[in-house]
């Protein structure tokens, strides 16, 4: 057997009998050629490619699901605004939440939190089973005890989006069995609350009519950050108001610090903390003395200059003040919570059941009952997950909550598994504070992880004879279909008599698809005001999660509070 | 044809409400992690706020998206990078990233003038379940990589898609849309392509009131910026246009 031998300067290779001598010269030429070689051939940088390729791409890194894609149209429920959205589904789970255009009022626009909100059904904090103080326990436990509680003694039920079918079902529930149905309102609600107390028309029925005002005062509303419906007041002020020098609508901020809608303001009025009844006054008091209002109504008791002294600005101040905000009217005065004083100065400026003012969008005349802190003589208090995680009841009652998520603290003797981002249907009734009426349908998208119930479904199981609302909500599109009234926004705006049978227009608004409805003749609407409101204490400002009644943000919202600086950390908020 | 896709961006209609920053971290898959800072987080739509330095009634704030400005001549990232992870590409105008080709040396970060580039400083990670909801259009980079915006390519991909579909050349302009420009609730982002004249976006770039930020250095970004208050336009000049609230007396 032949071996090979290596020598100094030479290798002599045998194969097969046969001698091949490899030169120190062929070596160098090889090498020579190799390197050439290597120049030119892509196999070195494509395996580098592909080594850096395989090394990014670990099995435990995640990576996006596959599956057919789809967008549908829906709904924000996450608040009672009610945004358009439309949602990016991929293999059946949403991807992407971006805004509906053709929603007639959102215009395609959302708060910052909704773009997250499709994470949100995997956040830590999401609330999977039933919980019994600190232990872990079963719905058909929680639903024997509130059974039991619900003959030993009254019941409470408290609900935070009030005017869908799932609040018929509570308040059909509670008044059954004896009990209240009481509501929690969000801050813009609440604001038109004294127009209620003056006209006898309900919160629900009254909006502001931003669209026709040329002039807004507003008393510390974010009007610019979260006030509403986020597309409704934005693009208007974008199209009339952002960047002119004499703009068509003039947005006045009274405020105690420059915030993102005083910064944007046409004018920003710096005042003092808590004075904004002092302002309110001071401005009445201006407007009747200058005679720039018609001489009508109680005069306020406080002074222009005693005004000026708590709001920190001088007397001649609040005079000029009261003369520009009835040099381009309509001028609608906007309280940022519940200010007598403040809805007041809308009653002396004439801007009651007027375009450009308070109005009266729906017939609606029932009034609906807002829920205190303090809670006595109830043996159980059933919390719908709509209510805003911060309203924590003082009770001795066994509380019964719902929740999608645990935001911590909640006092609740029972904490109930709720459906979260879209995993439930549910209709969609008129924004609050919104001057046009509307109605839309969020159809369940997403299936449930997790054994979830909504609290109507709950009390539905105790009580069968409660008409579901499934019947409800297609009872109210037989309703809208038999008035004819008003149109539906969807690809197409279609007026409602177009459409053959209600069945028609409740798949309609199934597919995400809004009514809105045409709108009352204004002037039946007035408030009479016997006397200058008395001065009450205005809720501190909230921060700009506020509004946001969900007790998690999304992952993402840390991008705006954690990993930049663009917004204040959140104060009760678990990101 | 090749284009030259931009922004102009009002910036008298930018309220600094978030929604463009929040709109394009869930497009670009990008995961928002427990350790990250604003040092260390990944935020290829950042948005600044700034001042004219006054107090009181006087005081006057604006907000200034930041994001990759496309640099079209000379372009800083392009010219240090060893691996040839960044490039211009030529038929979109888009500063294109490959991950896969970076090492993450960050010299792309350092030579960057907008500070627009930020770095994986972590493995990519999500609570569990929630990788559902990751956007397929869009690859999840690793640690060790440079990020930035790149016009959500991903966008740019599937309008491509859906014209070749359709036996088309040209893209619908209607089907490519950046996550940020969808999101404004104030409509005041307007994208276009610039190789086109009549875009609206190439009309509007062209205004008096459009002004680049630090134009100064000759890398023509494709990302303009409009206001009618000249103490924003003064402010593109500015050396310190990167710290997180700007003062301009």
């Amino acid at each position: 057997m032949r071996v090979a031998t290596c020598k100094l300067g030479a290798w002599d290779v045998t194969s097969e009998g046969r001698g091949m001598k490899f030169s120190r010269r062929d070596l160098l030429v090889w090498g020579a050629g190799a390197a050439a070689g290597l120049m030119v051939t892509p196999v070195p940088w494509k395996v580098l490619d592909d080594v850096s390729i395989w090394s990014q791409n670990w099995s435990w890194i995640p990576q996006p699901g596959r599956g057919p894609v789809e967008v549908k149209s829906s709904f924000c429920t996450l608040c009672p605004q009610g945004c358009g959205l439309r949602v990016r589904m991929a293999a059946g789970w949403p991807v992407g939440v971006a805004g509906l255009k053709t929603h007639p009022l959102s215009q395609g626009a959302m708060c910052p939190l909704a773009f997250g909100a499709h994470q949100l059904n995997w956040h830590p904090q999401r609330l999977k089973v039933v919980r019994h103080k600190a232990d872990q326990s079963t719905w058909q436990a929680a639903q024997a005890e509130f059974a039991n509680a619900c003959k030993e003694g009254p019941v409470m039920v408290i609900d935070g989006y009030p005017g869908r079918a799932a609040s018929s079902v509570l308040e059909s529930f509670a008044q059954k069995h004896g009990g209240q149905y009481r509501v929690v309102l969000g801050a813009e609600a609440r604001s038109l609350a004294p127009y209620e107390a003056w006209s006898g028309a309900p919160v629900s029925a009254l909006g502001y009519d931003v669209g026709h005002a040329n002039t807004i005062l507003s008393f510390g509303a974010p009007l610019l950050d979260g006030w509403g419906m986020p597309g409704q007041f934005t693009r208007l002020w974008a199209e009339r108001a952002a960047g002119l020098s004499d703009p068509q609508l003039r947005m006045i901020q009274a405020e105690s610090s420059l915030s993102r809608t005083a910064a944007r303001a046409w004018q920003w009025v710096q005042i003092r903390e808590g004075s904004e009844f002092a302002l309110a006054s001071g401005l009445a008091r201006a407007l009747m003395e200058q005679n720039l209002v018609p001489a009508h109504g109680p005069v306020p008791f406080m002074s222009i200059a005693e005004a000026a002294g708590r709001c920190g600005i001088s007397a001649d101040a609040i005079t000029e003040l009261a003369r520009v905000i009835v040099a381009h009217r309509p001028t609608l005065v906007i309280a940022r919570d519940e200010n007598p004083a403040v809805a007041a100065l809308n009653v002396v400026l004439g801007n009651v059941g007027v375009p450009g003012g308070i109005v009266r969008k729906s017939k609606e005349d029932r009034r609906i009952h807002t829920a205190d802190r303090d809670i006595s003589n109830t043996r159980a208090l059933l919390i719908d997950a709509s209510v805003p995680w911060d309203f924590v009841p003082r009770t001795d009652a066994e509380v019964f909550r719902f929740a999608a998520w645990d935001g911590g603290s909640s006092n609740a003797d029972w904490l109930l598994p709720a459906p979260g981002f879209l995993e439930s249907e549910t209709d969609v009734p008129s924004a609050p504070a919104s001057a046009i009426e509307s109605y839309g349908i969020a159809i369940k998208l997403v299936k449930a992880t997790s054994d979830v119930r909504s609290a109507a479904e709950f009390v539905a199981n105790l009580e069968p004879s409660l008409v579901s609302a499934e019947k409800i909500i297609r009872q109210r599109c037989q309703d809208l279909w038999q008035k004819r009234a008003g149109v539906v926004h969807g690809q197409e705006i279609t007026p409602v008599a177009k459409f053959a049978s209600a069945q028609k227009l409740e798949e309609e608004l199934r597919r995400g698809s809004v009514w809105v409805g045409e709108g009352l003749p204004q002037g039946g609407f007035h408030c009479e005001l016997k006397e200058w409101p008395a001065d009450v204490a205005a809720p501190g400002a909230g921060d700009w999660t506020s509004e946001w009644s969900v007790p998690v943000l999304p992952a993402l919202a840390s991008k705006l509070h954690v990993e930049s600086n663009l917004r204040e950390r959140p104060r009760r908020r678990n990101a | 044809m090749s284009a030259r896709y931009g922004m102009v961006i009002d910036l008298d209609r930018c309220t600094g409400c978030g929604s463009c920053m929040m709109a394009c971290a869930a497009e670009s898959n990008v995961p928002a992690l427990p350790q990250a800072s604003p040092r260390t987080g990944i935020t290829p739509m950042l948005v600044r706020k700034v001042s004219n330095g006054k107090e009181g009634n006087r005081r006057r704030e604006a907000f200034i998206p930041i994001m990759c400005m496309q640099c079209e001549h000379d372009t800083p990232c392009v010219k240090v990078c060893p691996q040839q992870a960044v490039e211009v590409d030529k038929a979109t105008g888009i500063v294109m990233q490959m991950p896969q080709r970076c090492l993450g040396c960050r010299y792309c970060m350092t030579a960057c003038p907008y500070h627009a580039r930020y770095f994986n400083w972590w493995d990519p990670a999500w609570p569990a379940g929630m990788e559902k909801s990751l956007n397929p259009g869009v690859a999840v980079r690793m640690r060790g990589v440079v990020e930035k915006c790149n016009l959500c390519h991903g966008r740019l991909h599937a309008a491509k898609e859906k014209a070749a579909a359709d036996g088309k050349r040209e893209i619908d302009p209607a089907d490519y849309v950046p996550a940020c420009v969808e999101a404004c609730p104030t409509g005041a982002i307007h994208f276009g392509n610039f190789a086109d004249a009549n875009d609206p976006a190439a009309k509007e770039a062209r205004s008096p009131e459009a002004f680049r930020l630090l134009a100064r250095l000759g890398t023509e970004p494709k990302v303009y910026y409009k206001s009618k208050e000249r103490w924003v336009r003064e402010l593109a000049e500015s050396k310190s246009a990167n710290s997180s609230e700007v003062q301009h007396g």
